[in-house]
């Protein structure tokens, strides 16, 4: 009896690891509960590869299951997309880069991290792609969102090698990392920064475990009443920094408008406002529509930082915003402190930036 | 000068502006090509050259005749100096078509195919329509095509209301806006035969789709079976129109204005087949030329053709009131 209690517990414990290694493999579980196993061994199979390569010629396959072959370590590339372009300077191999995407102004981490990625040429937008201007830069690599698939396949008649990648979840972002880094030759780069997430889960789930979970309710770009429901990325910064979604019940997968009303039905208790935002944290509040929300009322309107990167989307740094998500809903289990010390050596180690912790506060 | 001396004038004259513009087509660029590299078969040159540029010269003038020549053959058949494809529902048909796509995530190529199947079957709804209708006249066609289009663009809504505002959203109604920027060699040989195929058949009805200008009970004493007749030229036009739009997206105007544009030139009178489709091809590739050059980054083409083309029209119609009064 005795031995089948201690097996039994043996086995609990087991569950229990591979699940939280589940959440801090994969976690980016759209619902909350639903972190199963099974993401295990995705990265696994993922970062396996990784270790190997970093040698040329590799073949790779991108997120639109085309197979790309690179002779030699690309000496120039272009991006098309500022998810790609962050991680160019996240892989350490933005020195590299020839052409980027259009409106590279809007992105304040360029200015701050590789502010020589201002002066290059722009390739377009994801409306209309220069290819005669890219060609042009005679790029050895081209690294363009998913929905510039067709562009690719003309880059490919070039004989421009070009390679998708579709980032919109945390599993998503960390095989585009361990991608770019394949193509790149930054295989070490991308291991740490993928590690770097995983550990940041791991360590978010550890410490926020148990702790009450507030409903938060997050405010979008073009307007406080646009949210994120649980389709999108958004919903997942909320759970790992410790909160529910108030807008759980939205099925949008993208941007939803709602009501004055419906707001005042969820009445969360914090409001994070994203850092692109059109409005101000003073524009909410001055909201007389608002002033009876009890995240108002006790003062719980908090702005992301906008000086940095948009962290509500899976960009590199994305664990940040997490994190700093943590602090704001959770600062007696993670402290404000922590945060900044953790926020610096991030981006010291990986942009190679030393930030001022100053703008991190809410 | 007789009329017939003027038309071959004329159209001396279109051929050389067009030409001109093809020309300018295949030199203006982002890619600064060296011509003397030309000749080297594993040069970049070489390849910006034949998968770039020449498809997309050859595509502007093939969309942009193909639209000229269908423009006026909906004028004429139709009786109707406002006819355009979006009248009979073409334009809508395709943009729904192409919305689906869109929607499905399909790729290029299956975006064209269903942009062209959508052009084609609200055409079809309406001459079906028109021909269910007791009345044989022109106005139900017009009539049945305004239905088919407020139908196609119930739908398209309906789409742009599902669509994803970021992505898709953003595709459909870039794809409303045309473009010639991504045209490959694929593209090209996918829509050329269409457009060839139509015109060769407009070319070959080009005297009874004339007569059908006519009030309808002259033309049918001048022997021409009006009924079959308009419809084959309808057909034969929405084929162009439908297989031009399901690779560029929606050009706006070149249908509607080259006709005119060609008939003021001539100081009145209809224009023909050839003076329509060499004035729409002059326009648009001039359009495309500015299309890449006027800004760092592309301007969609149907942008152009009516910021060039609206005034151009404006200014030929005053010129022609003060020539007669």
């Amino acid at each position: 009896m005795k031995l089948y209690r201690r097996l039994a517990a043996a086995l609990l414990s087991a569950a229990l690891l591979v699940s939280l290694a589940g959440c801090a493999a994969g976690g980016s579980s759209p619902a909350p509960g639903s972190s199963s196993a099974a993401p295990v061994s995705e990265p696994a199979s993922q970062s396996a590869p990784a270790s190997e390569a970093g040698a040329f010629p590799v073949t790779l396959t991108d997120a639109a299951g085309r197979t790309v072959t690179l002779e030699t370590q690309p000496a120039t590339l272009v991006s098309g997309y500022y998810i790609t372009t962050s991680m160019c300077i996240a892989l350490g191999c933005e020195d590299r880069l020839v052409g980027i995407e259009a409106k590279a102004d809007t992105r304040p981490i360029y200015a701050l991290a590789a502010p020589e990625l201002l002066e290059l040429p722009s390739v377009g937008t994801a409306k209309e792609f220069d290819l005669e201007g890219c060609a042009a830069l005679d790029p050895d690599l081209v690294i363009l969102p998913l929905k510039l698939k067709d562009t690719a396949d003309a880059l490919d008649q070039l004989g421009i090698p070009a390679l998708v990648v579709n980032p919109e979840s945390l599993p998503e972002l960390e095989q585009t990392l361990t991608l770019l880094g394949q193509a790149t030759g930054c295989t070490d780069r991308a291991a740490e920064l993928v590690a770097y997430n995983q550990q940041t889960e791991y360590f978010l789930t550890q410490t926020l475990a148990g702790a009450d979970k507030p409903v938060v309710y997050l405010a979008g770009n073009s307007s406080y009443l646009s949210t994120a429901g649980p389709a999108m990325y958004q919903d997942t910064l909320i759970q790992l920094g410790g909160g529910v979604n108030a807008a759980a019940e939205i099925t949008d997968t993208y941007w939803a408008d709602i009501s004055y009303e419906q707001l005042l039905a969820w009445d969360p208790d914090v409001i994070v406002i994203v850092p692109g935002a059109d409005y101000t944290k003073e524009d909410l509040l001055a909201d007389p529509q608002l002033a009876d929300l009890t995240a108002v009322q006790e003062g719980k309107v908090f702005a992301m930082p906008s000086a940095f990167e948009s962290w509500d989307s899976p960009v590199p740094s994305a664990m940040i915003g997490s994190l700093w998500m943590a602090n704001v809903l959770h600062p007696d289990l993670y402290d404000f402190d922590v945060l900044a010390v953790d926020a610096f050596d991030f981006y010291e180690k990986f942009y190679g930036v030393e930030i001022d912790i100053s703008l991190l506060a809410a | 000068m007789d009329g017939a001396k003027v038309a071959r004038r004329l159209t001396v004259l279109a051929l050389l502006f067009t030409g001109g513009a093809f020309a300018a087509s295949l030199l203006v660029g982002r890619y600064p090509i060296d011509w003397a590299a030309l000749a080297d078969p594993a040069s970049m040159d070489r390849r910006v050259f034949l998968t770039l540029r020449l498809p997309r010269a050859c595509m502007g003038l093939a969309a942009g005749f193909g639209l000229g020549a269908a423009g006026s053959v909906y004028q004429t058949v139709l009786h109707n100096p406002l006819a355009a494809p979006d009248v009979i529902g073409v334009a809508s048909g395709a943009s729904v078509g192409a919305a689906a796509a869109i929607l499905l995530g399909c790729g290029g190529a299956l975006t064209a195919l269903l942009a062209f199947g959508g052009g084609l079957l609200a055409v079809g709804a309406a001459l079906a329509g028109a021909g269910l209708s007791r009345r044989r006249d022109i106005l139900s066609i017009v009539l049945a095509g305004i239905a088919v289009n407020a139908l196609a663009q119930a739908v398209l809504m309906l789409l742009k209301l599902a669509a994803d505002p970021e992505k898709e959203l953003a595709a459909i109604e870039f794809w409303t806006m045309g473009s010639l920027a991504d045209m490959t060699p694929d593209k090209l040989a996918g829509a050329l035969p269409w457009v060839a195929a139509g015109l060769a058949g407009l070319a070959l009805l080009r005297r009874p789709v004339l007569l059908l200008g006519l009030p309808d009970d002259e033309a049918r004493m001048l022997g021409v079976p009006v009924t079959g007749m308009r419809r084959a030229a309808l057909a034969l036009a929405t084929l162009i129109t439908g297989a031009v739009v399901s690779v560029t997206g929606l050009i706006a105007f070149v249908g509607l204005l080259a006709p005119h544009i060609a008939a003021l030139l001539r100081r009145g009178g209809r224009a023909g087949l050839l003076l329509s489709g060499l004035t729409g091809a002059g326009l648009l590739l001039a359009a495309d030329v500015l299309a890449r050059s006027l800004a760092a980054s592309e301007v969609p083409v149907s942008v152009v053709t009516s910021l060039l083309g609206a005034p151009f029209l404006f200014w030929l119609l005053c010129r022609k009131e003060a020539a007669h009064g």
